[in-house]
């Protein structure tokens, strides 16, 4: 069977390859990009075959040029080694691979390994288990996760469950210096994958789901002293705004302090905005992109106002913080959409000038594509089934919302697509520098919501609202797309039974990569999508596929498998035996196909 | 002399033995004598034998079964929040479920109590001192009207998992 679909995929490509002529002369296994046809990103630099960064770049493109595995090649691709983390819960993020060795963080209780890439088998060169109160998982919205470590200066950077930053000595695992960030108690925790920018740790907090107030702060790397932090609500000189310096591009995003007057009194103290995904860097602008979660309470009613600056793309200078721009793509947001969605920075031409971009697929169903050096929006179009609205006003830079699919008011709303996990969710895209498209893991699910008043008792969730999902249009819950962010278009997509929960790789061979909720590794065409090559990688994906030249210089791709996230009850069935949740409806055979599982796999030709 | 005059008398002459280390000393007296531990034995005074401890078993929730308590409890877990992480009627979320007979901390009316009113070390807040006790028996006897049957896990017997999508067989 298994033969026979190989030389099935094989004679597709062979074909493929014929009528395109696309396909790769090089064969060398790690390749500068000098033969990329546009320039990738900001701080553009050639590939070094490591993956040292939680989205390989500053830029978040997810791109590594390393061409061994291409899609003449890859069907014959095999598992070379796999690690069991020993923690059963979900494992978001990815590893980091510096100086042939592997590092892999665990979800709670945060394990930090470190594998010898030089040995066979990668024996462990050290371990690290850090103290980290039990009491965070209380207060963890969607699962005890970890979206990965950064590194710098040998020096190994992470966050804690509980609102703590850690940094290891990456040559031995020795604790360096270790500093509380935010307060569990208030419903505080850390989850997100720090940058280093400059000496300076990028971090932000979790807890929008229990009305924390969301902020960014910078730790000096050698000590950990906070050197700057910005709130995403508050006065602007608690934003960090001054007004000589603040440039957003929009008159709604002009005046002062609209992070205290969009709100109703003192709402904005526990208003949410936190800041728990990727962050991208430009070194020439110098400024830090991020976006920022939901407004809390998530019943809309409860804070009348645009509700700023939740919900909206941040451009911060790296050396004091200072906000530059801001856009908020969800004013007064009604459905939980939440702004954090990584930010792509990209040179593409733009008619007919090469334009500074920054693509953003956003929970409420819209891809941007804006000019990174002034906010400017230049096309926003749906990517996925969106109700919500039925266009966008680039002049003002606002969505057009449909009246009868806001939340909140006399009854339910129902049936407004995306859900509140939006056309997608923490599952970053990646964008390949050679087809010029961005390989987006998106949602298929509406839903119906109810709203009600709901009081803040600190530590405790703040919802004010309860929702039922339901499939979106063609019953799939998922699909893996291919997007043209000038034109604003969908190229292809691969339909998914379960939302696509894990992010994309992309390479030079163009082969793009993801994982599924029901625990398939895929590679596919980067140009038209063919599945080329499928592993069963047991548990549930929802991390983000990585790859790198090891020491005997060929390409390895490494995954994590162990569902989690959002989905951790769906397939949890009996795992815990004082805890037997139902699954919900929305994917209550799940469990048919995957449980819970803690992996790391690493595959070659 | 009672025992707690003597441990009084005690605890000054440990006091004189510090200020000693701290050189404030200004009568060249003796070194106070060694404690007298062997005095310190006998405690009469407040050690008796009592009642045996009542078992927490044998706790029982002041209204337990009480209509207007449940009512109660039943707005109390809304208005606390406890909604958000235990789900609707107990089906669970964030926090366990609590409309089964399983119970992760003990499901007798004290353990319960003592659930909500320190807390559990994964993330339950401790309620004691913020809400009144009576309040805390109110949610107890609410939860305790949620449990019922133990919820049946789903097997897949003889349908191979790519086949489709179909409902499981029980």
């Amino acid at each position: 069977m298994r033969s026979a679909r190989n030389l099935q995929v094989l004679g597709s490509i062979v074909a493929f390859v014929l009528s395109s002529g696309c396909a790769r002369e090089d064969d060398a296994p790690s390749v500068p990009t000098g033969d990329a046809p546009a320039v990738r990103s900001a701080g553009d630099w050639p590939e070094d075959g490591q993956w040292a960064m939680p989205a390989k770049d500053y830029a978040n493109t997810r791109y590594s040029a390393l061409s061994e595995i291409d899609t003449s090649n890859v069907a014959g691709l095999r598992p070379v080694w796999s690690f069991t983390t020993g923690v059963l819960r979900g494992h978001e993020g990815q590893p980091l691979v510096i100086d042939n060795t592997m590092y892999v963080v665990t979800p709670f209780p945060h394990i930090a390994y470190a594998f010898d890439l030089t040995q066979e088998g990668y024996p462990l060169k050290w371990k690290y288990t850090p103290d980290v109160n039990p009491a965070a998982i209380g207060v963890a919205c969607c699962d005890i996760v970890n979206r990965g470590p950064a590194y710098a200066d040998g020096r190994l950077i992470y966050n804690l469950l509980d609102a703590h930053t850690v940094a290891l000595d990456a040559e031995t695992g020795r604790e360096l210096w270790k500093v509380r960030t935010g307060d569990i108690n208030l419903g505080e925790t850390t989850t997100m994958a720090p940058i280093i920018v400059d000496g300076k740790a990028i971090v932000g907090n979790s807890g929008g789901e229990f009305g924390v107030r969301g902020w960014i702060a910078a730790l000096d790397v050698e000590t950990g002293e906070e050197v700057w932090r910005g709130w995403s609500t508050g006065p602007d000189t608690d934003v960090l705004i001054d007004i000589a310096t603040f440039r957003p591009f929009y008159e709604r995003a002009r005046g002062r302090d609209l992070g205290v007057t969009t709100w109703p009194a003192d709402q904005w103290k526990i208003g949410g905005g936190t800041v728990w995904l990727w962050l991208s860097y430009d070194p020439e602008l110098d400024l830090i992109y991020y976006g920022t979660g939901n407004p809390s309470p998530f019943n809309p009613e409860q804070r009348p106002g645009d509700n700023k600056w939740t919900t909206s793309i941040m451009a911060r200078r790296s050396t004091d913080g200072s906000l530059i721009w801001a856009y908020q793509q969800t004013p007064h947001d009604n459905w939980d959409f939440d702004g954090t969605n990584e930010n792509i920075l990209v040179d593409l031409p733009f008619r007919d000038s090469v334009r500074k971009l920054l693509v953003h697929f956003d929970r409420n169903g819209f891809a941007y594509t804006m000019d990174r050096v002034t906010g400017e929006v230049l096309v926003a179009e749906p990517y996925v089934h969106t109700n919500v609205a039925t266009g966008f006003d680039l002049a003002t830079g606002v969505i057009d919302y449909v009246a009868e699919k806001q939340t909140g008011g006399t009854g339910p709303t129902y049936d407004f697509c995306p859900s509140h996990y939006g056309g997608k969710d923490q599952q970053p895209a990646a964008y390949s520098p050679r087809t010029q498209l961005f390989y987006v893991p998106t949602n298929n699910m509406c839903e119906d919501w109810e709203t009600f008043e709901v009081s803040y008792i600190a530590g405790t969730p703040y919802y004010g609202m309860s929702g039922t999902l339901h499939p979106g249009p063609g019953g799939h819950l998922g699909e893996f797309i291919a997007w043209d962010a000038v034109a604003g278009r969908k190229v292809w997509g691969i339909e998914e039974p379960y939302p696509v929960w894990g992010g994309g790789l992309a390479t030079g061979g163009d082969v793009v990569f993801y994982g599924t909720l029901d625990g398939w590794f895929k590679a596919v065409s980067a140009r038209d999508g063919r599945l080329l090559w499928r592993y069963k990688v047991g548990s549930g994906v929802v991390g983000n596929p990585i790859t790198y030249v090891g020491p005997d210089g060929r390409q390895y791709v490494a995954i994590y498998a162990g569902i989690g996230g959002v989905w951790f009850n769906d397939v949890a069935h009996g795992a815990e035996p004082h805890n037997v949740p139902q699954p919900s409806a929305i994917v209550k055979d799940l469990g048919r196909h995957t449980s819970w599982g803690g992996m790391v796999w690493v595959f070659a030709l | 002399m009672g025992v707690r005059a003597l441990t009084l008398a005690l605890l000054l002459v440990a006091c004189g033995g510090a200020s000693d280390d701290r050189g404030q000393r200004t009568s060249a007296s003796p070194p106070a004598a060694p404690p007298a531990r062997a005095v310190l034995a006998p405690h009469p005074d407040y050690i008796t034998a009592g009642p045996p401890r009542q078992s927490i078993d044998t706790v029982t929730n002041p209204f337990a079964g009480d209509e207007n308590a449940i009512a109660a409890g039943g707005r109390l877990y809304e208005q606390y929040n406890c909604v958000s992480c235990h789900g609707g009627e107990g089906a669970g979320g964030i926090g366990p479920t609590l409309n089964d007979p399983r119970w992760k901390y003990g499901g007798t009316p004290a353990e319960i109590f003592q659930s909500i009113y320190e807390g559990r070390p994964e993330g339950m807040p401790m309620w004691g001192g913020r809400i009144p006790d009576e309040q805390i028996w109110q949610l107890s006897a609410y939860l305790e009207s949620l449990v019922g049957e133990d919820m049946a896990t789903v097997n897949w017997p003889g349908v191979p998992a790519e086949a489709g999508r179909r409902t499981p067989v029980r």
